[in-house]
């Protein structure tokens, strides 16, 4: 029932958009959104550990598709943390005047009724499926909605997910051909190929989830995709979709080619700290607001991947961790984006600077943000970031100090922006508005969930730690 | 004999009478024109294919060889007839609103249509060489003039010219082909050929060598596999749309039906193998790199046409059990697409006065949302995406080369088929962007807009219940 209200709910209320236009579209998708919110809290209240199977029903089983929805403990989470930012995000859009604002929310219902198949999927089969389809309403939402460059760019990221989807199905495929054609997760799981095959085969899966992420050197569709696409629509890229990346390694990865994972994970996480830093070092260079949280997102990303790779129970139950608090992250730092620029006009951060005068209580929220985003103790980063440099530490003293040089610089280009911003010269008109209700209803309740969180940390451990246990200790008996 | 078929006792030659039934159409078609009774030909074309469609429907479980065995309408052979037919008559149906504007010689393209589809028949059904040269002609002939369909027009003469002096070669090649099989085998018989290869397997017996050589470059010149493409692209894009939707959909389907049947059950020499190997390859490359750098939207289809070819020529790599299904679901799943893309792109290129370039299709979600969205389907479907039909089949041929071995062959489709993406997507991206102009809803007749729809929603559902088309 759950799992069928979680599909049902965003698909029908998207299709209705679609073929009704109505002119409320904006609230009625907010309702379908917080709709699916209370379900996942529902589910969340209900669940008591282990795998979960809500559907188990045969649907092509020839080639090993089979639709099997159901969630573990990180399913869930990445379940609750679609379900809890999609209001958010829809809500963003009142800020915003968008042309065509039915197909517009109807496309970010479809995203997220696919996400919530990719996050409940038990079959990689099914699993792919969600996973391209999300690339659709994407492939729209930039395409119709975005900003300059928008057709060249669109194509770009389009093409560049998809090869890391083909090589993804490819995967699958071979999989499917060296088991008995079983294609549930638990099933390929059972699979001990040869060690030599997992290390290529390693690549076939990785690399959808490595460009899906991003991390170096398959970033480069990602500053521009950002920058171009609608704010609703980077929020959904940067809050949702790149947890596809880190749940697909968790889901697909690890426990089908352990021996593949091995082999490259220092190279994958150097290479992912290689992005952290370079992503860091490129955001203090930007002189646009957007641009600027798109690279600092990269930084995190690659940090949050390192850590994955680190493929011990701190430094996987740190960057899920971190994963949610990311989310949160990307959607409050992009509302300030948007709240910046409807009162300065602009994203450019040359021509912003003293609007806390006008705007006391924006700027207010904004710290309050901010100290989340440097990861200062007792914010939701905090616990993420910490839980990952132990795990890089357990690896390798040295890979935790460059994941920590990432903490460093995230806190010169966020104060540095800060400071930019709401500080300095004056270049605000003194009849800005300073920050309304909808804001303060929009901020308040990320930011309470970024502190309280980040004090207790508890709620969201608890989903991680069986998991996360439960993948390591499998992994020890191969 | 069947216990409970008395009454089809009378039609125990069913098959012959659907090759008979369709000829006397076609006949009939012909006096229809003479007799000027223009409102009437493409009601009686159809009624006449969904008659010929009852006819083998009805008669399924009937498997009598005709003509001492040199035909043999099995499973195999009913599936794609019926695949065949249905594409037809979704065409006639086209048909009606396309012809409304053509002026003279209506009648006579129905009948050539109907004779073209009476080869693919055969060719779908044959037992013995001969009938496949004589099916592989019957099919051709008929499209050499089909492609001249518009007299005045200079490209349309180019292309029937083109295919006719290409067809020619094609057809010399096979029947040297068939000629040195026979000299090898002393059989035009499948069966016996079959047995003598299994007899050959290890062994190199160099005319039957050569004669498969020569048979098989002639049937991948009729499906258009590189090298022997080039006729393709000119003669899409000088015929009349109405025969480029009808060569790329229901020619295809019959010649590949012709190969597969031909080397369903053959002992493959090495080396032919090899060169099938590298026939994949080539046309995977060329088609989909190709079609990368077309504008013409014709031209488009027509690469894509090619490098679909490279995917069904996959699946005919180390063949097992499943591979007749792999394809026929293939082939039919592609021609229900290609068919909506036509009549889409005939739409479009009326409304934009006869421009072909793809940004014609700009701004036709502002204009016809819903003609947009099935376009959109369609397009999903050729490029392979997921819970669509075309990525149930690109699915299927890749676990078909995957699990007979051909692990870098299919590493280099998967590849290829992200660049079928791109192009595909090229047209998506044109027909959802806005145009700058005012744009005009492109006017459709009641009956187009439904077998759009019809193919758009049938390229959905099959993608999602794959059962539903199968031998």
């Amino acid at each position: 029932m759950i799992a069928a209200l979680l599909l049902l709910i965003p698909f029908l209320t998207a299709l209705v958009l679609v073929a009704a236009r109505p002119a409320q579209a904006r609230p009625i998708a907010l309702v379908s959104s917080l709709a699916s919110l209370a379900v996942v809290l529902y589910a969340w209240i209900g669940y008591s550990g282990g795998m979960v199977i809500h559907y188990d029903l045969d649907w092509v089983n020839a080639w090993g598709l089979r639709f099997v929805v159901g969630y573990d403990g990180i399913g869930l989470l990445m379940v609750i943390l679609t379900g809890v930012v999609f209001p958010f995000i829809i809500g963003a859009g009142y800020g915003q005047a968008v042309d065509r604002p039915a197909q517009f929310n109807a496309l970010l219902l479809f995203t997220q009724a696919f996400l919530f198949l990719v996050f409940q999927a038990q079959n990689a089969l099914l699993f792919y499926i969600g996973y391209e389809l999300t690339l659709i309403p994407m492939f729209f939402l930039l395409l119709l909605w975005g900003g300059e460059g928008r057709r060249a760019i669109t194509m770009r990221f389009f093409i560049y997910t998809l090869f890391g989807g083909l090589a993804l199905l490819f995967g699958i495929v071979y999989l499917l051909t060296q088991g008995n054609g079983n294609g549930d997760f638990t099933a390929l799981a059972q699979l001990s190929l040869p060690a030599n095959t997992q290390v290529w085969l390693f690549w076939a899966l990785f690399l959808a989830f490595a460009i899906k992420l991003p991390i170096f050197p398959f970033h480069s569709w990602q500053p521009g995709t950002y920058y171009m696409a609608p704010l609703q629509g980077t929020m959904v890229l940067g809050a949702v979709l790149l947890k596809m990346g880190l749940y697909g390694v968790y889901k697909l990865v690890f426990p089908i080619v352990p021996a593949g994972v091995e082999h490259w994970r220092t190279t994958v996480i150097v290479l992912a700290l290689i992005g952290a830093v370079y992503g860091g070092i490129i955001a203090f260079r930007q002189n646009d607001f957007k641009r600027l949280v798109a690279f600092s997102s990269l930084s995190h990303v690659g940090v949050m991947c390192a850590g994955l790779f680190a493929w011990n129970a701190y430094g996987i139950s740190g960057s899920f961790y971190q994963a949610f608090a990311h989310a949160i992250l990307v959607v409050s730092m992009f509302y300030i984006v948007g709240a910046v620029q409807e009162r300065m006009g602009t994203t450019d951060l040359g021509a912003m600077g003293g609007l806390k005068g006008p705007a006391p209580r924006l700027a207010a929220l904004f710290l309050l943000v901010v100290v989340n985003a440097i990861a200062l103790p007792f914010t939701q980063s905090f616990v993420g970031e910490w839980l990952m440099f132990a795990g890089l530490w357990q690896v390798d003293g040295w890979l935790s100090f460059f994941a920590l040089t990432t903490i460093v610089l995230g806190a010169i280009y966020v104060l540095y922006t800060y400071q930019r911003v709401m500080l300095g010269p004056d270049h605000a008109n003194a009849a800005l508005k300073d920050a309304g209700t909808r804001d303060h209803l929009y901020l308040v309740p990320l930011i309470a969930t970024t502190l309280i969180l980040g004090v207790y940390p508890g709620p969201i451990l608890d989903l991680l730690d069986a998991p996360v246990q439960q993948l390591l200790s499998s992994l020890s008996v191969h | 004999m069947h216990p409970c078929n008395n009454f089809y006792q009378a039609y125990r030659y069913t098959e012959m009478s659907i090759l008979v039934l369709l000829s006397v159409l076609g006949v009939v078609l012909l006096y229809l024109g003479l007799f000027n009774n223009r409102g009437a030909i493409a009601g009686v074309s159809i009624a006449g294919l969904l008659a010929a469609f009852v006819l083998i429907a009805a008669n399924w479980h009937l498997e009598s060889p005709l003509f001492n065995g040199i035909i043999l309408f099995d499973t195999y052979a009913r599936s794609y007839s019926l695949v065949m037919i249905v594409v037809t008559v979704l065409l006639f149906l086209f048909g009606i609103d396309y012809y409304a504007r053509v002026k003279e010689n209506v009648a006579e393209h129905y009948a050539l249509m109907v004779f073209s589809l009476i080869g693919g028949l055969l060719i779908s059904s044959y037992n013995n060489l001969v009938v496949l040269f004589l099916g592989i002609e019957i099919l051709s002939i008929p499209l050499y003039v089909l492609a001249g369909g518009k007299r005045d027009s200079f490209r349309s003469g180019e292309a029937a010219f083109k295919y006719f002096l290409q067809g020619s070669y094609a057809s010399a090649f096979l029947l040297m082909g068939l000629a040195l099989i026979y000299g090898a085998t002393a059989s035009f018989d499948l069966a016996t050929i079959e047995a003598f290869s299994t007899a050959n397997a290890g062994g190199q017996h160099l005319i039957f060598l050569l004669g498969l050589f020569l048979t098989l470059a002639g049937l991948a010149f009729k499906v258009a596999a590189v090298p022997f493409h080039f006729w393709s692209p000119d003669v899409y894009e000088g015929a009349p749309t109405l025969i480029t939707a009808f060569m790329s959909t229901v020619v295809k389907t019959a010649a590949f039906a012709a190969f597969y049947r031909l080397i369903a059950d053959l002992q493959l020499p090495s080396a032919v193998e090899t060169m099938l190997v590298a026939l994949t390859i080539c046309t995977l490359f060329l088609g989909n790199i190709v079609a990368l750098r077309q504008t013409q939207f014709k031209r488009l289809m027509a690469y894509s046409s090619i490098a679909h070819t490279g995917f069904l020529l996959l699946a005919f790599l180390g063949t097992d059990a499943r591979t007749p299904d792999v394809l026929f679901y293939y082939l039919g799943t592609y021609s229900v697409a290609t068919v909506g893309l036509f009549i889409v792109l005939t739409l479009a290129k009326r409304a934009a006065l006869g421009d072909e370039h793809i940004r014609i299709f700009r701004g036709l979600f502002r204009s016809n949302p819903w003609i947009a969205v099935a376009a959109l389907l369609m397009l999903l479907s050729l490029a392979g995406f997921p819970l669509t039909a075309g990525f149930v089949a690109k699915y299927r041929v890749f676990m078909l080369s995957l699990a007979n071995g051909y692990l870098w062959t299919t590493v280099f489709a998967v590849v290829m088929a992200v660049v079928g993406v791109f192009y595909y997507f090229l047209v998506v991206r044109e027909a959802f962007t806005p145009s700058e102009q005012e744009t005009r809803a492109i006017p459709v007749a009641p009956l187009n807009w439904l077998v759009i729809t019809i193919c758009g929603v049938a390229v959905v559902v099959l993608g999602v219940m794959p059962g539903l088309l199968r031998m």
